[in-house]
């Protein structure tokens, strides 16, 4: 044992605990890193079912408009306004204003839906009921996708503004998301019922 | 002691916070119906329960039916979900899981659809299902038939996708129809019945016998009574599943 010397001793101690701290800071790199990754993808992931609801919900209000126009025959407004959203949706380049428009489109869908209360023969229609039934499944779709969205952009932004998160994610280039929250105008636009004239 | 009572005070608007607050939780399914309203008579509770248990065994799908008092204010889309999800309906992988809820005192109820079966048990079948043979039945007051031929129709269904036949399967009932005009043939049938056995002295009876022993849903079974479909099935555990994907598919209503 003497032969060795206490020089070398120290040495090697030195070089484990160097190497031991290289490792366990390379692991923490990695795996602040991989969090980044993950956070990006979950948001990802989310945002594409989110997508396929609205995209489903808009292939349906062609065939809602449709068979609705047979009967309400003075919401000629409405319709316009739907197509419109329609469009601005397909047009929209950018999440925020994807979210925008499939908000305005959620507004107007809920007043069509709502006209059988003043076109009482659409109720009876078994075409109308099924789209409404598809149409209502993709809301509800739409609303579970857009929860567990949010959820995931919560867990990305937050990862983002952390001391440490920040740095990974600019590592791996994960920029901030935003929110898809139900916009005020898309939750208090109640249908006007007008009386008499 | 005015400590101790602050200490209760705190401790009990701390579970009250948490009772607001409370995520839908229930414990796991032990068998396929889960009737907490009690509102299901048992033959069909049990019958139920095992054409579900045949499901699974056959398909691997599982179908959860559940009654509860209310959903406390939560809406009932949300409470079916998350509940699905926390059970985790429906096998690994192929989130073939159903739950077919109703909450009575809200007299509200819901289809939640796993992915894995959204291609055939759709939106529109859900709506159509709930309209047609749920609520008129429920409307009545009949829960416990109304949810059995609701369940019925759902393993049926998920039964002939999967190109299985369930051996247990009885013969799914008319839906009462709310119809208006002429008194039903129900309520003067016995008298004709009378009328021709008097007026044949009885040899009417001689004649209408093949029917009578052949027909288990002949002529005698008007009405909402069983023809002759014994009550099969049993109390069939639920194992539990490992699925729990689920989207929002489905449908649901009011009655």
């Amino acid at each position: 044992m003497k032969a060795y010397g206490k020089g070398w001793v120290t040495l090697i101690i030195v070089l484990v605990i160097i190497v031991v701290l290289g490792l366990g800071i390379f692991r923490w790199y990695i795996s602040g890193y991989n969090n980044a990754v993950r956070v990006d993808e979950g948001a990802k992931t989310a945002w594409s079912n989110v997508d396929t609801a609205l995209q489903r919900r808009l292939d349906l209000v062609p065939n809602l408009v449709e068979t609705v126009k047979g009967y309400a025959t003075h919401e000629k407004e409405l319709f316009e306004n739907i197509a419109q959203a329609r469009t601005k949706y397909f047009q929209a380049d950018t999440r925020g204003k994807q979210i925008e428009a499939s908000n305005e489109l959620g507004g107007f869908l809920s007043r069509l839906l709502m006209l059988q209360e003043s076109y009482p023969d659409l109720k009876a229609n078994q075409n109308f009921l099924a789209l409404q039934d598809s149409l209502e499944g993709t809301e509800n779709r739409i609303a579970v996708a857009r929860t567990r969205y949010n959820e995931a952009a919560k867990a990305l932004n937050s990862y983002r503004r952390e001391f440490f998160g920040s740095f990974f994610c600019t590592r791996a280039g994960v920029t901030e998301v935003e929110y898809f929250e139900a916009t005020e105008a898309a939750k208090t636009e109640v249908p006007k019922v007008e009386f008499g004239e | 002691m005015r400590l101790h009572s602050l200490f209760c005070i705190s401790f009990l608007l701390l579970t009250a916070a948490c009772g607001a607050a409370a995520e839908v939780s229930l414990p796991q399914p032990g068998h396929y119906v889960e009737d907490y309203s009690n509102v299901i008579d048992q033959d069909y509770e049990r019958s139920l329960n095992g054409i579900l248990q045949e499901v699974e065994q056959k398909t691997g799908a599982q179908v959860i039916v559940l009654t509860i008092l209310t959903t406390e204010g939560i809406p009932i889309e949300q409470y079916a979900i998350e509940l699905a999800e926390n059970w985790q309906l429906g096998q690994k992988g192929k989130d073939n899981g159903l739950l077919f809820m109703l909450a009575t005192q809200d007299r509200r109820y819901r289809f939640e659809v796993g992915y894995g079966l959204e291609p055939y048990i759709t939106d529109i079948y859900c709506g159509r299902l709930g309209r047609e043979v749920l609520v008129p039945y429920l409307k009545k007051g009949r829960f416990g038939q109304g949810i059995y031929e609701t369940g019925l129709r759902i393993a049926q269904r998920i039964a002939s996708e999967s190109g299985v036949q369930l051996s247990g399967m009885p013969k799914l009932q008319q839906v009462p129809q709310q119809r208006r005009g002429t008194p039903c043939c129900g309520v003067l049938f016995p008298f004709l019945l009378f009328f021709l056995i008097i007026a044949t002295r009885g040899r009417i009876l001689f004649w209408m016998l093949p029917f009578m022993i052949l027909g288990n849903r002949g002529m005698f079974s008007s009405g909402g009574s069983f023809g002759g479909g014994s009550f099969g099935g049993g109390f069939g555990s639920f194992g539990g599943g490992g699925g729990g994907g689920f989207g929002g598919g489905g449908a649901g209503g009011s009655w």
